[in-house]
């Protein structure tokens, strides 16, 4: 099997373990509702991105309703979040979530115990790479998963680099509906 | 017994070495330390502020036991595991940079000795005593001399040498030992640093203990490209001097342009305000490909490594002039002046001259015999437009950007005649040249990027190095009571990711009476903006180191100077001993000024060296989201970390349940972030009432201006009293404060770690 290389080619792994690609929406659903304990850490290119006409943050809130998983708010997301009437669960910039999470005592956002899955969404593909290696190296109690267009290798699943918006859409849409269902 | 005499008979060398019959101050316990001597004051440091390492592999590649994968609590061939290994890297990282700046040092003093011979006085102006605040607080020493700065750098050389020797395969097997190896580096890094810019102030007779510093011309529309240009590049300005001063002995200084790119641009403004600031590192590709230079000469540290191949493409000549970056080119230095301009001329042959003057004079010649016979035009909208068209959309330019923008869309808009999203573009371009270089239609981006390029200049106001003592006894007071918010120091490079995010941070917090200081290439940035009036930062506050100033210290090595006013506050308010007394300075400045570096951009190794100095000393680091790149932060827990101090007055440990400052090391994604981060880490526990009511404001203002209203989660951590409390903010605090069912304490008298953690100094030698 030949290695995916991401789009951003910085963040090219070097190295053996790398993230698990998947396309089907419904296999990311079902990862999801396996979890006990997921959390959605949402980055700021949600504040200003959008699909197709419609706001990206909205797909996020879609997903976390659907399938009541609390939201982290990093960067300045808040701003937008409140805007739309929505409060998120926890505010922490992607570092200070990533080092509560490194922590397997740390009791979680809605302190239940940590969270044993956290999707990643709408940080920069660079910074996101650092995040999950983090993670990926130091918190082995935890899975990690991406939401963004690019294939993402120190995650543990995360989507192909998608050429197409449209493709994506349909992707987070899939997504929203097998959770719901 | 052997042991105790080699100890004796070090301290007897030190001594020795420090001139400790001189009394100026009691030789403090830790005279020219080595790294087992503040190793205890690292770990205390790291108690708290936990390293927090995101390798960028899985791998490590150093050595031919390997590569070792180092995945899943495997350690690799010699028994290292992943964290230690992130930590060998980064002590390398501060080691590279440390090493620059000393040697950088080093050759100016060499070369400064050798011109004005090694008793040269220091002397820095009216207004400045403590001239050397880390060479007086690491080794114990006051120089007099530039002799005497040699003695710091051999220090620093001998001890590069030991931590270097240590990430040698099979040696250090812990990453908090590594981390206070890195620590160690990057102290040591602020002692080079200061002498370096000592000894150019001294040697060069730069201006100094003088706010006022000329306002210079700023932006590749400043140049005169009528005249012959001569870009000078990197950082040691031996070159750009000599560049100057031949120019002026024979009759030039009108006839010949002379700008240059990072930190030489604000060295050699400092000796000539005629010079040009061309612009920071970011800009250095773009200006070389507009064939705007005739003749590049390039020093040290952050040039282009293809300078050789971007000179032959755009016509310009080339001189390299320090043996750190020599291309492979053939060295002239013996030739005859004549022979090498005609070669140079003639041939278009590049050279490394590595005798200044004689570089100098081979430059201007050159640059004035070439000059007339080159066309140096700006690409028309509608050349740009056709040159566009070439592009087919196939996005491989977007794949290798490292700030992760597609420059193809805004080349397809270009095609298209709209010039508006490569204009945006081009403030957010790191100028690395990796598009071009990657692009299968070979679209040349950076020539139409000319056409997004602003031609209008700017003004920056010349690097003026030291803050004086006069400044300092006039803030001192404020900053440590917290009256004046805070100290903001934006340093380093141009990576970020936005242009104009500098400008902006710069400007929020000078308008907040924050005391603003800047240096190298973010001091370039801030200058490019212009309000409504037509009016840079610069011109609009005060180039005071006081509330509401906005104070350009110079280049990268003049980041000392800012490190170095944090000690001299130190000193000359807290009337603390400087001498050898490093952990106590470092202890006073962590708990008691509120001061916090940012380097939005950094990209270079010795940004990770200053920052992990500045660490050492206690003060706070912000970066940039590139930044994470760097592999390690130091971050700490809030609710979970160990906040307790020793109220020095009272003997007592107090657990203040207090993050301050929260973090040591620490990436933000947005701007935003950053702002409301900078206001946060400002906050000190010896802050007053009125002081922390102040630094409140800050907070929850801003937190509210870009963090979309509401208070800050974390607020009830920082308020101790009800008098704490902003009045603007009261109000609304006290129900939140309330509603969490939050208890007033009482505010530590005189907190100190010291006490905390086994250490020679004793609590008293804080008072
Ligand atoms: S230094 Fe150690 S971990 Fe690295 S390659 Fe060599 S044996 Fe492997
Ligand atoms: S030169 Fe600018 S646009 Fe091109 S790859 Fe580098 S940062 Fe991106
Ligand atoms: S690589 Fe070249 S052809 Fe491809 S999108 Fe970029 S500029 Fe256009």
């Amino acid at each position: 099997m030949s290695a995916t290389v991401p789009f951003h080619r910085v963040n090219v792994l070097t190295g053996i373990k790398s993230a698990r690609m998947i396309e089907d929406a419904g296999e990311y659903a079902k990862l999801i509702k396996r979890a006990k304990r997921p959390l959605l850490v949402l980055g700021p290119l949600l504040v200003k991105g959008s699909l197709n006409g419609r706001f990206l943050i909205e797909y996020a809130f879609e997903i976390a309703k659907s399938a009541s998983i609390p939201i982290c708010a990093t960067g300045h997301v808040k701003v937008k979040m409140m805007e739309a009437g929505v409060k998120p669960d926890s505010e922490y910039d992607v570092v200070e979530i990533i080092n509560a999470l490194k922590d397997p005592d740390w009791m979680g956002v809605k302190k239940e115990g940590n969270h044993d899955l956290v999707i990643f969404f709408g940080i920069r593909s660079d910074f996101a790479e650092q995040g999950l290696s983090v993670l990926k190296h130091f918190a082995p109690h935890l899975k990690t998963m991406t939401l963004c267009k690019f294939y993402f290798p120190h995650a543990n699943y995360s989507l192909p680099n998608i050429k197409k918006d449209e493709q994506w859409k349909e992707f987070l849409e899939a997504l929203i509906s097998n959770l719901r269902g | 017994m052997a042991e105790l005499k080699e100890i004796r008979k070090r301290l007897e060398e030190i001594e020795k070495l420090i001139k400790a019959e001189i009394a100026w101050e009691p030789v403090g316990p830790t005279p020219m330390p080595e790294v087992p001597a503040l190793r205890n004051w690292d770990m205390r440091l790291l108690k708290t502020y936990a390293p927090w390492y995101a390798p960028f592999c899985d791998l490590c590649c150093l050595c031919t036991f390997g590569k070792c994968d180092l995945t899943e609590d495997r350690r690799g061939a010699c028994g290292i595991d992943i964290a230690t290994q992130q930590a060998r890297m980064v002590l390398l990282a501060c080691l590279i940079g440390c090493s620059c700046h000393t040697a950088h040092g080093a050759h100016i003093l060499e070369y400064l000795i050798e011109k004005h011979g090694p008793d040269k006085k220091i002397d820095l102006g009216r207004g400045i005593e403590v001239e050397a605040p880390h060479i007086r607080t690491v080794i114990g020493l006051k120089p007099e001399t530039l002799s005497d700065l040699k003695i710091a750098i051999e220090y620093v050389y001998k001890e590069i040498t030991h931590l270097l020797d240590s990430v040698h395969t099979g040696q250090e097997g812990s990453y908090l030992d590594y981390e206070s190896k890195a620590l160690h580096a990057g102290m040591l890094d602020h002692v080079g640093m200061e002498a370096a810019d000592i000894a150019q102030i001294v040697g060069f007779n730069y201006p100094t203990s003088v706010a006022e510093t000329p306002l210079v011309g700023l932006g590749w529309g400043a140049i005169d490209k009528t005249k012959p240009v001569i870009l000078v590049v990197g950082h040691n300005p031996v070159t750009s001097t000599a560049l100057i001063d031949y120019l002026r002995a024979n009759n030039l200084y009108d006839k010949v342009e002379v700008g240059g790119i990072c930190c030489t641009a604000l060295e050699t403004t400092r000796y000539s305000d005629r010079a040009k600031v061309v612009g920071p590192l970011s800009r250095q590709l773009f200006f070389l490909r507009t064939g705007i230079p005739d003749v590049i000469m390039t020093d040290e540290q952050c040039i282009r490594t293809d300078m050789p191949i971007e000179a032959s493409k755009a016509g310009s000549a080339l001189i390299a002039t320090l043996d750190k970056a020599m291309y492979g080119l053939p060295d002239a230095t013996e030739m005859a002046t004549e022979e090498i301009v005609k070669q140079m001329v003639g041939e278009k042959k590049h050279f490394a001259i590595l005798e200044p003057a004689k570089a100098a004079e081979v430059a201007v010649k050159v640059a004035m015999e070439i000059a007339p016979q080159r066309k140096k035009e700006w690409l028309s909208e509608e050349e740009a437009k056709g040159l566009a068209e070439r592009c087919n959309d196939c996005g491989m330019c977007e794949r290798v950007c490292p700030n992760l923008f597609s420059i193809g869309d805004g080349i397809i808009e270009v095609a298209k005649g709209n010039f508006d999203l490569i204009r945006e573009q081009f403030r957010r371009c790191i100028g690395c040249g990796k598009c071009e270089e990657e692009c299968p239609r070979e679209v040349p981006i950076f020539k139409i990027m000319q056409t997004a390029a602003s031609k209008e200049s700017w003004k920056i106001r010349a690097g003026r190095g030291p803050i004086m003592d006069t400044e300092i006894r006039n803030v001192g007071a404020s900053i440590t009571l917290g009256t004046i918010p805070g100290v903001v120091a934006f340093v380093g490079c141009s990576n970020y990711p936005d242009i104009e995010d500098l400008a902006e941070m710069v400007e929020e917090f000078a308008k907040r009476k924050y005391i603003v200081v800047v240096s190298g290439c973010a001091a370039m940035v801030a200058g490019m903006k212009k309000d409504a009036d037509g009016k840079t930062i610069y011109e609009k506050y005060p180039p005071d180191f006081d509330g509401g100033g906005i104070v350009n210290v110079g280049s990268c090595v003049a980041n000392s100077h800012i490190t170095g006013a944090a000690i001299k506050v130190v000193n000359i308010f807290a009337k603390l001993p400087l001498r050898g007394n490093y952990e106590v300075v470092a202890d006073h400045t962590l708990n008691r000024l509120g001061a916090c570096g940012v380097a939005w951009g950094a990209y270079s190794q010795k940004a990770a060296a200053i920052g992990t100095g500045c660490n050492r000393l206690g003060i706070p680091v912000i970066l940039g989201p590139h930044s994470s790149k760097y592999r390690r932060l130091y971050l700490s827990r809030k609710e979970e970390g160990d906040w307790r101090v020793m109220d020095a007055r009272t003997k007592e440990v107090v657990d203040t349940g207090e993050p301050a400052p929260e973090h040591l090391t620490y990436v933000c994604e947005t701007k935003e972030k950053a702002m409301v981060m900078i206001a946060k880490l400002c906050i000190r526990r010896n802050d007053t009432p009125q002081g922390r009511a102040i630094k409140l404001n800050h907070y929850i203002s801003l937190y509210k201006k870009y963090m979309g209203g509401g208070l800050p989660e974390d607020l009830h951590l920082f308020v101790r009293r009800d008098a704490d409390l902003p009045i603007v903010y009261k109000k609304e605090a006290r129900v939140y404060l309330q509603e969490i069912g939050w208890k007033p304490k009482e505010p530590v008298g005189l907190p100190t770690l010291i006490g905390t953690y086994p250490s020679k100094v004793s609590v008293d030698s804080v008072i």
